[in-house]
């Protein structure tokens, strides 16, 4: 009796090899090299940064025109008297002024950033920031500054001279930062009044935990954590976060700390890059 | 099941997760846009095309988000084929079912990736990540009344209601 073995065509119509094939391919992305996985995910990413660049653009200039919207309102006693034409042209001086502020804010952090810190001979780099982490569970933006601008893995991203957190991948013209909060983020610090050494750890909520804070440690609500240079990665006397929860359990060695970080991500439309 | 519309609806999905998050998300609570969508084609299609839509679906979001690149797309087809397997006993053409099945299974998908995170880097808190896991998948599943209107006008099917 003759058997046909079935050729590969047949064997991928079958459901039970398409799956075997795609987990596969899920479980061969999964133990790539995570340089590699990286190269992958913004190689096939940076087609949909100009997308994602221009929904973030059009949701920031809208939100921002909805707050002058409501300002407007505010003083709509006063602003009723006027004629509808003067009101038209005002939209108009809303609009323009709107990227005019956007711009002004930037150089103007930029220059602030660059008074204080002309000892540290950094070259900054401002960015905006184009998406946000699609987990739950881990915490990331995307910015549309890339190599091509001087971004590298591992340089660190500040606003309004607070610590936002540090590059995690960089593709051409747009890269991922890990932010502060993120769970795989530990960050040197140091209790700014006691100069107790910790390490912040981000918890992928709006708030981080302070890791080995000694329950002698004397702290209290509003105590300032800036960055430590131990390990060399982070500039020193960075804020990072304030203190506002802080607890000692049973025979515990160390103290459990919830800080709030300085940068609030949702309320930023652009950031600093610093490279080296 | 069209291809095209398919791929159409998940780079809108992405864009919208990934850039107007700001809009949607109530204090630190987002809703999965992904995870929906898998619901949807679990109850809609063959075992084949489930499975490499819901695999499309977590590879999309892997693309999107920090972490181990195909973890998503591995629970994804895991959710699905449970999915597709029981559907037979569920009346999956009612609203109800479909916003109790997403809430139930976003729960236990949400569940695993905290497993997996804390696992890795040991730094979620119990309570905490616990609560966040409830909003989010409630948050989910209350977007899928709208949600699945809008995937059925762009994806129709007679097939839906039908228990093949």
């Amino acid at each position: 009796m003759r058997t046909s073995t079935p050729s590969f065509s047949s064997l991928i119509k079958t459901p039970l090899a398409t799956i075997i094939i795609l987990l596969a391919i899920s479980l061969v992305l999964l133990f790539l090299p995570s340089n590699i996985s990286n190269h992958i995910r913004m190689t096939c990413v940076a087609p949909i940064r100009p997308l994602q660049w221009a929904t973030c653009f059009c949701s920031n200039s809208a939100s921002n025109f909805f707050d002058k919207i409501i300002s407007t309102w505010q003083d709509a006693q006063v602003k009723k008297q006027l004629e509808q034409q003067v009101s038209q042209f005002k939209n108009k001086i809303i609009e323009q002024q709107d990227t005019i502020y956007k711009l002004q804010n930037k150089l103007q952090a930029l220059s602030k950033f660059q008074a204080e810190n002309k000892s540290i001979k950094t070259n900054v780099i401002p960015a905006d920031i184009i998406g946000y982490d699609a987990s739950n569970f881990r915490k990331s933006i995307t910015i549309n500054a890339g190599s091509k601008h001087g971004v590298k893995p591992n340089d660190i991203v500040v606003s309004n001279n607070a610590l936002v957190g540090k590059v995690a991948t960089v593709s051409g013209r747009s890269s991922v930062i890990q932010l502060i909060t993120d769970p795989a983020s530990r960050i040197p610090g140091r209790i700014l009044q006691t100069r107790e050494q910790v390490i912040v750890e981000g918890n992928a909520t709006g708030f981080c935990h302070l890791k080995y804070v000694p329950r002698w440690a004397k702290l209290k609500k509003g105590d300032e954590i800036v960055s430590s240079d131990i390990g060399g990665f982070y500039p020193p006397s960075l804020p990072i976060a304030t203190v506002i929860e802080n607890e000692i359990t049973g025979g515990a060695l160390f103290q459990t700390v919830k800080v709030l970080p300085k940068v609030d991500i949702s309320k930023i439309e652009s950031v600093l890059i610093i490279t080296n | 099941m069209r291809w095209l519309t398919f791929f159409c609806i998940l780079l809108c999905i992405s864009i919208f997760q990934s850039a107007l998050i700001n809009w949607i998300n109530i204090g630190t609570s987002v809703p999965d846009l992904y995870f929906p969508l898998v619901v949807f084609y679990s109850f809609l299609t063959d075992f084949k095309r489930n499975t490499i839509a819901n695999w499309f679906a977590g590879l999309s979001k892997d693309l999107f988000s920090e972490g181990h690149f195909g973890l998503n797309s591995v629970f994804f087809v895991a959710a699905g084929f449970l999915l597709w397997s029981i559907r037979g006993i569920l009346y999956r053409g009612h609203l109800v079912t479909q916003v109790i099945i997403t809430f139930i299974f976003s729960v236990m998908y949400n569940i695993l990736y905290a497993a997996h995170t804390t696992i890795s880097f040991h730094s979620l808190n119990f309570s905490t990540t616990l609560w966040m896991i409830f909003i989010s998948s409630l948050y989910t599943a209350m977007m899928v009344p709208v949600l699945f209107w809008i995937f059925s006008k762009f994806q129709p099917t007679q097939k839906f209601f039908s228990n093949q």
